[in-house]
């Protein structure tokens, strides 16, 4: 602890120098373009929406800068007991969490709400990287019952939050289990059953557990003009907005689509459709940032000097990618309804505060790559 | 435990297939992003703004409707018309879930109720045709779709109150359009006619011409006649509208940009007609103040059925045309109380008429001039021949009755006096046929509607011989009840007034015209009225004509003559009375009696031209159960002569005329005697 605090504090010179440039560029890029398409959406409304976001924006960036400044060594050890409070969290909500519009995702700290289901993300990730940082020194390494304890440690939260219930926060915890396994433990063959069993079980669920209504969603992501006046609204007027943008957009705070609210919720989920009708194709590949984002923090990774990190990199990549594919397949049709933010774009501070805090996980990380 | 350095190459191929896969996704949606927005980026720009512009009609503004001089009788004042979509758009959303649906979701009860508690009713019949007007609306499918034109009209409170109701927006309208205002009201009723809301049958018959569910059409007169020039073509605007379909107020000036140029309604065109208000005002004062002092502007005629039309003698041009009682075209612009059109369908002087031209009525003795006319193209006939009259003649085992005995005459002393009896005996000793007499009548244009062509013209009867066996009705003497205008003869106003335009010209048949010319709003002429004339066939020979002119001219002029105490100083007018016989119309039992209303009385006629030197006018007047036509019927064509030709000659006419001779030729007075006060 005493050599832990040392050299925090005697290096400062050597954290700046180890500041990643790229990591922070990027991620203030994403962050501008995000509040300037939130004050937008929220038809240039500062007061509101956009002063929030800032302020958590701002929360964010002294987590993050906290979390930087840590020796990463440090969330190692920590990974389990992290990992512990993230569920306990979890489990609390489920006991006294806030009822919203039916769903019972938030805790109530004073003033305060947050939703433990989005850092427990990122708690997630530094757990099962923790063991699987184990395991590779263990005799389970690439056995399939080496999948047994991640997979539990996923299912746990995962059922937890399906109950609340949220179920594409729980399939992108999956998502990212699946993808930190895909780095150290998967092989073609495991990968093949889960595969097999993945495929069976989605039929089994579309058979014997899918409602009718439920069906009938598919159905409407199918045909959106069939129902356009109706379920098939949201996802048709979407893609009008994204259409309407053509090459060059319709400029800032000039979409007719967002300014005359024919796209709803344009300041959380479909924020997407906004962005893409005000900046056009090419503001659209700004999409291309992200995915920059995602390689970056892949080559971090691959030159990261422990498993360990590698894993908590591949896990932070993967939370942005699953959430940016998953929010904007959504916008572009490729998905159904899921109901996942877009990071940064989409207004709510567990999500914000969540990204920031594991960007700073991810620079204390490359910080001590250059180390090496 | 974490080591130093640890080696990760062999992790490498991992990371570079997750790299892969990330390059691909990305191409993958940049490629979507690609046909959504570089491909497919018109027809969706397109959409976008298909999704906020909406088109709306504007309505045109009606075409006007002025007088012979420029006076207005039908004009337009803005007003408000209230639209309700009965099925409107509503986003329904799902906040757990961050799903919303647009829905057309029926309105509720209770905002039909927040609605209807901010207008004011006429009665509850007005309400709860209101209410389930819009039920109606919600509970279709395609119509529920539409703003639909549900109340016109609305004062300016109503408009007020429901402007501020901010929940309303999503389902309720208001839109500019037009009121009709007609200035004279009542005084030309039957004339401009009034205007309703379209029916659905006519919306369905005229569904291409523009049309809408809350239109307005003209029901009756010239309103009716002449809708597709005065109309005009509707136009369209264009507004920003949210996704909820409500129109925004600032709209962002990118969204305004968007907005096609509207399209100009075209005016609809104005119709000059040959009214001449004044006149008209004249004749239905003359109307009204046979009985009464006062005349309300909106209820013409008060406790009298009747109707006058003055028209020119050469050309068929309408002067006036006066039906009373007539009800006030501005009443139709409101929802009408059940009461209130309760006593408009109940009343005995059937205020829906126009007595002019909707109803038939016994000639009576003006029906004398075709008996004469029938007899005179047969050369056999002596018009000069004495003929003995006493006050009756016997045929057929029964009495044909006078009211007085005229004593020797000749055709025109005849006339002059109103004889009966001679008539009686050229139908039964001198070959005056049914088949002589239809053949005149016909030929003067009775027994067929004069083509006028508003206000669906009866045709009137002219009875032979051959009808009256099939209707059963062939008595030995109903040749002698048509030679002086009973029996089944039945003529209106209107056809009656041609008749003697008819003797006043020289034997051309007029066909009758309201309407002059049709300007457009800046105006072009568009149409022009040509006066349409024929000759009677056989023509009427001028010596004919001279003969029957001066019994006509006797009527008022003669000492004898039944009109002979109505006669102006400084005009002579040629004219015939007639006091028609109803003989059928007893009084109903349990009938209310209503003072000063008897329908056992006769009706009372004058048809009368003037000036008899060189005739312009020609006036008919009818006083349904009037009395005798010359007490009752004559001073109103007299005032109305004398105002049009009076008014001309610097008020050299003297209406006071002397008493003298007014008891003979004259029938006996009415009951109650207050029919012949003011004479």
């Amino acid at each position: 602890m005493n050599s832990f605090l040392r050299m925090k504090l005697g290096s400062w010179r050597g954290f700046a120098g180890g500041i990643d440039g790229v990591l922070v560029v990027l991620a203030a890029i994403l962050i501008s373009i995000a509040v300037v398409n939130l004050n937008s959406a929220g038809a240039g409304d500062w007061t509101g929406l956009v002063r929030g976001q800032i302020g958590f924006i701002a929360v964010g960036l002294v987590g993050m800068v906290t979390v930087a400044l840590l020796d990463y060594r440090l969330l190692f050890r920590l990974g389990y007991t992290i990992y512990g409070v993230g569920l306990a969290l979890v489990i609390l909500v489920a006991v006294v969490g806030v009822t919203t519009n039916s769903a019972e995702r938030w805790l109530r700290l004073g003033m305060l709400t947050f939703q433990p289901s989005e850092p427990m993300k990122l708690f997630l990730i530094l757990g099962i990287a923790r063991y699987l940082q184990e395991l590779s020194e263990s005799s389970l390494a690439g056995t399939i019952r080496g999948l047994v304890i991640p997979g539990v440690m996923t299912l746990v939260p995962a059922a937890l939050i399906l109950q609340q219930p949220d179920l594409s926060t729980s399939v992108v915890l999956g998502l990212i289990a699946l993808s930190m396994l895909a780095l150290a433990q998967l092989t073609l063959r495991s990968t093949l059953i889960l595969s097999l069993l993945g495929v069976s079980s989605m039929m089994l669920g579309w058979r014997l557990l899918m409602e009718d209504y439920q069906r009938e969603r598919i159905d409407v992501w199918l045909n959106p003009e069939n129902h356009a006046e109706g379920a098939g609204y949201q996802i048709l007027q979407a893609r009008i907005a994204v259409g309407n943008g053509g090459i060059f957009g319709r400029g800032v705070g000039e979409g007719s689509q967002n300014l005359l609210n024919f796209v709803p919720y344009k300041e959380s989920d479909f924020a997407f459709a906004v962005f893409a009708e005000e900046w056009g194709f090419l503001g659209g590949c700004m999409l291309l940032l992200v995915f920059v984002l995602v390689a970056w923090l892949l080559n971090v990774a691959s030159q990261a000097r422990d498993r360990f990190s590698a894993l908590v990199c591949v896990g932070v990549a993967a939370l942005f990618f699953w959430h940016t594919v998953l929010n904007v397949g959504v916008v572009l049709e490729f998905i159904p309804n899921t109901g996942l933010p877009l990071p940064f774009f989409t207004h709510g501070g567990s999500n914000v505060v969540t990204m920031m805090l594991s960007l700073g996980v991810v620079s204390s990380i490359s910080r001590a790559r250059r180390e090496r | 435990m974490l080591s130093r350095s640890e080696d990760l190459r062999p992790l490498k191929l991992r990371f570079q297939l997750m790299l892969v896969v990330t390059v691909v996704v990305f191409m993958v949606l940049a490629g979507r992003l690609f046909q959504l927005q570089v491909l497919e980026g018109e027809q969706y720009a397109s959409r976008a703004e298909r999704n906020f512009i909406q088109s709306i009609d504007v309505e045109a503004p009606r075409g006007r409707i002025f007088d012979n001089k420029g006076r207005p009788l039908a004009v337009n004042r803005p007003a408000y018309t209230l639209m309700v979509t009965g099925r409107p758009r509503v986003l329904v959303e799902d906040e757990a879930t961050e799903t919303a649906e647009l829905r057309r979701i029926p309105v509720s009860d209770d905002q039909v109720e927040e609605l209807a508690a901010l207008i004011d009713f006429q009665d509850e019949s007005d309400e709860e045709k209101f209410v389930t007007r819009i039920e109606e609306l919600r509970d279709d499918e395609r119509s529920g779709r539409y703003a639909v034109a549900i109340r016109s009209n609305l004062s300016d409170r109503e408009y007020a109150r429901i402007k501020t109701r901010e929940q309303l927006a999503n389902w309720v309208d208001i839109r500019k359009r037009a009121r009709r205002y007609y200035p004279e009201g009542a005084l030309t009723a039957f004339i401009t006619g009034y205007m309703r809301e379209i029916s659905r049958e006519e919306l369905e018959r005229r569904g291409q011409a523009g049309y809408r569910v809350g239109d307005r059409i003209g029901k009756t007169g010239l309103e009716r006649q002449w809708e597709n020039y005065l109309r005009g073509r509707i136009g369209l605007a264009n507004r920003v509208v949210n996704s909820l379909g409500i129109p925004v107020v600032d709209p962002p000036a990118m969204a305004t940009a968007a907005l096609a140029d509207p399209v100009e309604p075209i005016p609809g065109q104005d119709i000059h007609v040959s009214i001449d208000v004044e006149l008209q005002r004249v004749a239905a004062d003359a109307f009204g103040s046979v009985r009464f002092d006062e005349v309300s502007k909106a209820d013409y005629g008060g406790r009298r059925a009747g109707g006058l039309v003055a028209m020119e003698v050469k050309t068929g041009r309408i002067l006036a045309m006066v039906s009373v009682p007539s009800i006030d075209p501005n009443e139709w612009e409101q929802p009408i109380t059940r009461a209130k059109f309760g006593a408009w369908t109940g009343s005995p002087f059937k205020p829906f008429i126009d007595k002019t031209i909707q109803e038939n009525f016994f000639p009576g003795s003006t029906y004398k001039v075709v008996s004469a006319l029938s007899m005179l193209v047969d050369s056999s006939y002596d018009p000069d021949e004495i003929i003995e009259c006493g006050r009756y003649v016997e045929y057929g085992g029964r009495k044909f009755r006078d009211t007085h005995a005229c004593g020797p005459v000749a055709l025109e002393d005849a006339i002059i006096q109103s004889c009966n009896v001679y008539f009686y005996r050229l139908a039964m000793e001198r070959g005056l046929t049914l088949s002589k007499m239809e053949a005149t009548a016909r030929s003067f244009g009775l027994g067929e509607p004069t083509g006028l062509g508003i206000n669906s013209e009866a045709s009137g009867t002219v009875p032979t011989e051959a009808s009256e066996i099939r209707q059963g009705s062939f008595q030995q003497g109903v040749r002698l009840n048509s030679a002086i205008g009973q029996g089944n003869v039945k003529v209106t106003v209107l056809q009656l007034a041609v008749l003697y335009a008819a003797i006043a010209n020289g034997g051309s048949v007029v066909t009758p015209s309201l309407v002059d010319r049709i300007e457009t709003r800046d105006g072009k002429l568009v149409f022009e009225n040509e006066p349409r004339l024929r000759e009677a066939s056989p023509p009427l020979e001028s010596f004919d004509r001279e003969r029957i002119h001066r019994g006509l001219v006797g009527v008022v002029n003669d000492p004898t003559g039944t009109a002979y105490s109505e006669r102006l100083n400084g005009i002579t007018v040629a004219g015939k009375t007639g006091t028609a016989q109803v003989g059928r119309e007893r009084r109903r039992v349990g009938e209310k009696e209503i003072v000063g209303w008897d329908t056992t009385q006769d009706h009372a006629w004058f048809a009368g031209y003037a000036s008899a030197e060189d005739p312009e006018i020609v006036v008919v007047a009818l006083v349904a159960h009037g009395g005798a036509g010359a007490a009752a019927a004559a001073p109103i064509v007299m005032r109305v002569i004398g105002d049009y030709l009076g008014g001309r000659r610097a008020g050299s006419v003297d209406r006071t005329v002397s008493p003298a001779r007014r008891d003979a030729g004259v029938p006996p007075p009415l009951p109650g005697g207050d029919g012949q006060v003011s004479r």
